[in-house]
């Protein structure tokens, strides 16, 4: 069977290749269902290191450490997982004024069967603006370099940055 | 072991090596005995980030050795640290956990999981290979070389008294010690870090 060309792998593809595009190489993770194709795509690319990390702050540290090592670098989680990150991102990011991606699932929005994401969705992007963090949405496949700017501004402000994908987008149908 | 006699020793045989301190004691006591703020990052109050902080600087420094100390308290919160140090393997990063069973940084309130928990043990647990244990300068001052200079990822317990009495957090903003830091590392034969041209 042939991979739709608008399928969740390669969505996967193109949202690897525009962090490629930007410089970065190293990517650490944490699963959400959303993002398994994404995870197993930056595991898989050679472009990549892929560093599967014990929880979503470990992340924040090991890419933060990795921007003194003239690394580029993406932390890509779940909301919810993004959520507990908070104090991680305001102590190394904000206090030392250091740059990071961060890659987000958009859980809450309308069409997300799960229950149990539904009080994170509530609180996920109210959380993201009481912290002053530049967020930026990809809702449509149009959208994906965005990631690619999201980077790069990251990197003028020298502060972190997070884009969050849709369902949608992940599963090619936006 | 004394946990400043301790901190002297280490001074003394780090001094070409980059530095990651945690919060509280480790911080303090590091900037009070040497007082650099080039080759040391001063990441106060990270809750447990400092170890992977500097796995990320090791990760693409491979010609330095790359020190990072936890206080217990730290530890405690996030002993999965060293499966994550475990899977990275770098042989340039070294691992202090400081284990005097007291929270430092908050007037050495009395740590309650000092006594029960075995952080070698949870390190070999973890599958790490190479685990040191120091109760005593003299057993720092013989087995440090090891650690330190023979490639390859290593955890080390450090048990020290409290220091009891307390200590003058470094008197640094935090992007002082993000520029200091950064630009000692590129001075020092690293990668463009501040001024790298972006893609476009």
């Amino acid at each position: 069977m042939t991979e739709s060309p608008h399928g969740p792998d390669a969505i996967a593809q193109q949202i690897a290749n525009s962090a490629a595009s930007c410089g970065i190489s190293l990517v650490a993770t944490l699963p959400d269902g959303w993002i398994t194709p994404l995870i197993t795509r930056f595991a898989s690319d050679q472009r990549f290191r892929h560093v599967a990390v014990n929880r979503e702050e470990a992340a924040i540290g090991l890419c933060s450490g990795a921007f003194f090592s003239g690394i580029g670098a993406l932390a890509l989680m779940g909301a919810s997982g993004f959520l507990t990150c908070v104090y991680a991102i305001t102590k190394i990011n904000y206090t030392y004024q250091i740059p990071l991606l961060i890659g987000i699932t958009l859980r809450g929005r309308l069409g997300d069967s799960a229950k149990f994401h539904q009080s994170n969705g509530l609180y996920l992007e109210p959380v993201i603006a009481a912290i002053g963090m530049p967020f930026v949405p990809i809702e449509r496949g149009e959208h994906i370099d965005r990631l690619a700017g999201a980077y790069r501004h990251s990197r003028v402000m020298s502060r972190p940055v997070v884009v969050g994908f849709t369902r949608e987008v992940l599963r090619g149908e936006a | 072991m004394s946990f400043e006699a301790c901190f002297r020793l280490l001074a003394e045989r780090l001094k070409d090596d980059v530095v990651v301190t945690s919060a509280g004691n480790c911080s303090e006591l590091w900037w009070e005995i040497i007082g650099d703020a080039e080759r040391v990052f001063y990441l106060e109050a990270s809750m447990s980030l400092a170890s992977l902080f500097a796995a990320g600087i090791a990760m693409g420094s491979p010609k330095r050795t790359v020190v990072a100390f936890s206080g217990d308290g730290a530890f405690c919160m996030n002993p999965g640290m060293l499966l994550v140090e475990r899977q990275l393997a770098l042989p340039n990063l070294k691992h202090f956990v400081v284990a005097n069973g007291h929270y430092g940084s908050t007037n050495d309130l009395p740590h309650p999981f000092g006594e029960l928990l075995d952080y070698a043990g949870v390190a070999k647990a973890s599958a790490v290979e190479r685990i040191y244990e120091f109760a005593t300068l003299d057993g720092l001052a013989q087995g440090l070389d090891d650690m330190i200079r023979r490639p390859g990822y290593a955890f080390a317990v450090l048990h020290v008294a409290p220091l009891g009495r307390h200590a003058s957090s470094p008197p640094l903003d935090g992007p002082e010690v993000k520029f200091r830091f950064g630009r000692y590392l590129e001075r020092t034969g690293g990668p463009q870090i501040f001024d790298a041209p972006l893609k476009p």
